[in-house]
């Protein structure tokens, strides 16, 4: 059961001109066997593992780098997730978290297809005691 | 390659993943599988009583139960990865990931497997994220 069922969780880029109705349009004009439900974020589709993996790639393809995706354990409506009967939310802090990201996502990939670099970012470091003392005494 | 990610619940990450053409191994599969095999039909609606026993795996009994409940289900992915990518200090709030111990763990049971890991932070600004994006493709690309 578990290698055939697939729900997956897509997801739009804040910064696209996309919108869960267009997305699901273009599912529906697809015209494969899935279950789709739009939701706030982007649209939930269920199937078999195929037809979901043919219409996330599709997506990828046609909707360039502004739809990201991910597999979810529950399937579509499910009564212990779903909000419509006071299900938990557990995980959509993070989803809510990561889907502010996604804009710099977008960018990096659309840097990617573009054929740019990328420069190395150096790690903050801990504020080290002389300079503290050097900003004390400044402020002083 | 089987590449696991942490938090094993990211969209971000299993899309990288993914798309730069590799199976990402989440607590999503995981939890699949449990709830089309095995009855889930009591609180916390994830786990098993079963799990919480095999979670002594990897963490001993003094270890709170919500951290060995996690490692029940993230420790066999982690034995079955060939390559796994870690983003530290993720924020505080993230839903069911939300356990530093559980985090720190995690990270050494990747280091004591000795398989390739990458560790970068979640990108704050474009430039982090072309860096981020960029620093993925280069390591999953590595690993063929």
């Amino acid at each position: 059961m578990s290698e055939e069922r697939e729900t997956r969780l897509l997801m739009i880029s804040p910064s696209s001109r996309l919108t869960p109705e267009m997305l699901a349009r273009t599912i529906h004009s697809m015209g494969e066997d899935v279950a789709l439900k739009e939701t706030c974020y982007g649209c939930l589709i269920e199937g078999r593992r195929e037809v979901v993996r043919r219409i996330t790639d599709n997506l990828r393809e046609t909707q360039g780098n502004s739809v990201f995706s991910k597999r979810r354990a529950y399937r579509l409506g499910d009564p212990v997730r779903c909000r419509a009967q006071h299900g938990t939310r557990p995980g959509f802090s993070q989803l809510e978290d990561e889907w502010q990201a996604l804009p710099y996502i977008e960018a990096g990939l659309d840097a990617i297809d573009n054929g740019e670099g990328y420069k190395e970012i150096p790690v903050k470091q801990r504020l080290p005691v002389d300079k503290l003392i050097e900003i004390c005494e400044v402020k002083r | 390659m089987k590449v696991f990610i942490d938090p094993p619940n990211s969209l971000i990450l299993f899309d990288l993943v993914e798309r730069f053409g590799h199976e990402p191994l989440s607590t999503m599969a995981a939890l699949q599988e449990r709830i089309d095999n095995i009855e889930v039909d009591m609180p916390p609606m994830n786990v098993t009583l079963d799990d919480v026993v095999k979670g002594l795996k990897y963490a001993g009994i003094e270890v709170p139960s919500g951290v060995r409940g996690r490692l029940a289900v993230w420790g066999p992915l982690i034995e079955e990865a060939d390559a796994a990518i870690i983003v530290d200090d993720p924020p505080f709030s993230f839903g069911c990931v939300g356990c530093e111990r559980s985090e720190l763990m995690v990270k050494y049971l990747v280091k004591r497997r000795n398989i390739p890991a990458l560790r970068l932070p979640y990108p704050g600004n474009e430039e982090e994220g072309k860096a981020f994006v960029g620093k993925i493709k280069e390591f999953l690309e590595g690993l063929q």
